[in-house]
């Protein structure tokens, strides 16, 4: 689904992506961890081409992104991202929030638009917000609307950059049992995130990215239990 | 007491009534609020266009583009940075001139040509207003709307510009208010606006005080009446904020 070759990403000097190959087939669920400034981000904000890469290629379904004659807006509806400061759009209501995207893509009729938004926030128990404006919501709230809002678009992928990052710790949970039901659904997903005990429950494939390089990569539970690379012990001893 | 009501009623008639002293004012007046309005939409207009080029430009040298429409952009850009600092750099009673015996040299309705000096000098300001406006919109918000597939215009239009519009309105009006007080420059081209009807008054009547002062609360109430108003727009905007 998602092709990654000889990705580089350089901000002036500093080489924060180095050759970085990577693949994920549908249906997989790739978790990326490491310490911070390793990458990680950088590496998934160049999934979408938020980040434009200094050179490589990101090839999303058979389109390559890093093509100046894509159509980046047409590729980026099917890629949904979640980011850690959630980015509600503050003017807009829950409701318009959901159905702005969708609307404006001209995917459904405004009141399909609306049906699809109000059934999201039922499933996320949050109907009865759909009128007020997102700073009367908690953190978490806020983020599970910014995981909805991406799935309105109907997205075959979703990104999410350290999700839970910027919640109080008690919101946390709430942010990762919604994650983890996406999961389920089957949504292929690409997570940056410092959950390590959520890496391994969801995650399909774990990887470790130090110094702009994927350091270590394996399933959930080799990752953890018996990891080879000596960065990622020292990573491990430290955040486990 | 009687005497000083028997001069205010007599510097009244003096200044206002006599020989239809009034219509003069109404017509400096009338010149005022036109250029004044006139002036603040090509101001807009202009400065919207050029913070509008001024954002674009940015997003292409941040993404290092080469195309054919980055280069443009870019150089529309520069244009556009040499046109603020221009406008910025020389004063105002200057530019009106320039505009009147060069640009538009010969041109026969001198309060259109106050309109396009006013409006091209303000279009300047503007544009740094918006673009302030737009840069203190969190970057994270344009991010979002370019991950839902928005394209960049349409993330200015629908998620940046409603935001950035409650810091740019303020300042606006600020601008706005600095027109409003700096048509009274128009007399050095003879077209007769609030001041200049004032000033014309004041040699017939040789009374300054009268006809100045009220010149004077003219102005003042405009630009009050005008700061209330948007301090009223302001705080609906800021709803969204709130609750």
């Amino acid at each position: 689904m998602i092709d990654i070759k000889g990705l580089c990403k350089d901000f002036g000097d500093l080489k924060v992506l180095k050759n970085i190959d990577l693949h994920i087939d549908k249906g997989e669920r790739v978790v990326i961890i490491g310490p911070s400034g390793s990458g990680k981000s950088t590496l998934l904000r160049c999934m979408n081409l938020l980040e434009t890469p200094t050179s490589g290629k990101v090839i999303f379904e058979g389109t390559d992104l890093t093509d100046i004659r894509t159509d980046l807006d047409k590729v980026r509806c099917k890629m949904g991202m979640v980011f850690q400061q959630f980015n509600l759009f503050p003017h807009k209501t829950i409701l318009e929030n959901m159905t702005l995207a969708p609307k404006y893509h001209k995917l459904m009729s405004d009141a399909e638009a609306k049906e699809t938004a109000m059934r999201l926030l039922t499933r996320i128990g949050l109907a009865d917000k759909a009128n007020v404006y997102p700073s009367t919501l908690s953190g978490g709230q806020k983020q599970r609307v910014a995981i909805v809002r991406a799935l309105a678009m109907g997205p075959d992928v979703m990104l999410f950059d350290e999700p839970t990052s910027a919640l109080d710790p008690e919101m946390v949970g709430e942010v990762l049992e919604l994650i983890k039901e996406l999961a389920d659904d089957g949504m292929t997903m690409a997570i940056v995130t410092h959950e390590m005990g959520f890496a391994r429950e969801v995650g399909t494939r774990v990887l470790f990215m130090d110094e702009g390089e994927i350091a270590a990569e394996n399933e959930p539970k080799a990752f953890f239990d018996k990891p080879e690379n000596p960065r990622l012990k020292d990573f491990l001893s430290k955040v486990l | 007491m009687q005497k000083l009501f028997e001069s205010i009623k007599q510097g009244f008639i003096k200044t206002f009534i006599r020989d239809n002293r009034y219509k003069v004012f109404v017509q400096g007046f009338r010149n005022t609020v036109v250029i004044t309005i006139a002036a603040a939409v090509i101001g807009i207009l202009i400065g919207v266009i050029v913070s509008l080029i001024h954002s674009l430009a940015d997003n292409a040298r941040n993404k290092k583009s080469h195309t054919p429409g980055a280069v443009l952009i870019t150089a529309l850009d520069k244009l556009c940075a040499a046109y603020v600092a221009v406008m910025r750099g020389t004063p105002l009673a200057i530019q009106l001139m320039i505009m009147t015996f060069i640009v538009m040299g010969g041109f026969p309705n001198k309060v259109l040509v106050c309109c396009i000096a006013f409006g091209v000098n303000s279009g300047a300001y503007v544009s740094e207003v918006i673009r302030g406006g737009i840069a203190s919109v969190d970057i994270g918000q344009t991010e979002a709307g370019r991950s839902l597939g928005l394209s960049e215009l349409g993330t200015l239009r629908l998620i940046v510009l409603p935001q950035a519009i409650k810091n740019i309105l303020p300042a606006l009006c600020n601008e706005g208010i600095a027109v409003l007080k700096e048509t009274s420059i128009c007399g050095l081209i003879s077209v007769v606006d609030l001041t200049r009807a004032g000033d014309l008054i004041r040699s017939r009547t040789m009374s300054p005080y009268f006809t100045l002062i009220s010149v004077a609360v003219v102005y003042f109430i405009l630009v009050f009446g005008l700061s209330k108003a948007v301090k009223k727009l302001e705080r609906r905007l800021a709803q969204s904020d709130r609750h």
